[in-house]
């Protein structure tokens, strides 16, 4: 299944990309996601301690299970004001 | 309770917004808060922040906040302001204003809206030092030429 990947703020500059589409087995948690792309882009591992993930426009927790579709967004703690 | 929200690159415009306001009889306490882009930024004299947000999340952030407020205070309205974009040392980036009956309340629910704001709402903030403003690229707003 396929689910489209967003990274917010500095996390596009970790990356080198603004989104990515990912090819991901049924099953997959969000964790698991993460985790991969912690290993296609090496400088998201040292935020992993504070990468926050949503899916569309609610946040969830590593152990949320992916959905053929789902929008995932990765992004660094929130600074707003 | 009635909300209001808008996430906006243009300037804060606070007599337009004081204009707009209608309160009921039974209100006796209107207040604002502006949260304002101060020179320093840690150990760094700034010129400016560059604010972003995930717009669509942020809204839905912001209505569970509103709706938190409903739930815990007598509030009568809450308008919310964020800026996006470029905002210069000195202007405003947020305006909060909530209308209650009383003060106590009011004032509870606009540092509670500025406190979860800060924990939940994906709003991120570049400060631009005056070295760093010769790249503005992403500070230009969608369909500008800037």
């Amino acid at each position: 299944m396929k689910v489209l990947v967003t990274f917010h703020s500095y996390f596009r500059d970790l990356t080198g990309a603004t989104q990515v589409l990912e090819d991901v087995p049924s099953g997959t948690t969000l964790g698991e996601l993460v985790h991969s792309l912690q290993k296609r882009f090496p400088k998201l591992k040292s935020m992993e301690r504070s990468t926050l993930m949503a899916v569309d426009v609610e946040y969830q927790t590593r152990d949320y299970q992916l959905h053929d579709g789902d929008e995932v967004s990765l992004f660094p703690p929130v600074q707003g004001g | 309770m009635k909300r209001w929200l808008r996430i906006q690159w243009d300037p804060i415009d606070e007599a337009a917004l004081a204009h707009e306001r209608t309160i009921s009889r039974g209100i006796g306490a209107v207040i604002y808060f502006l949260g304002v882009v101060r020179e320093r930024e840690g150990e760094a004299n700034i010129s400016a922040i560059d604010y972003e947000a995930f717009e669509k999340m942020a809204a839905r952030q912001f209505e569970k906040i509103f709706e938190a407020v409903e739930r815990r205070w007598p509030i009568e309205s809450v308008r919310v302001v964020h800026r996006i974009g470029c905002v210069h040392v000195n202007e405003p980036s947020l305006w909060i204003e909530v209308t209650a009956p009383h003060r106590g309340e009011a004032f509870a629910a606009c540092q509670f809206i500025i406190d979860e704001m800060k924990k939940v709402v994906p709003i991120w903030k570049r400060p631009i030092t005056e070295t760093s403003s010769a790249n503005l690229d992403r500070t230009a707003r969608p369909g500008t030429n800037h």
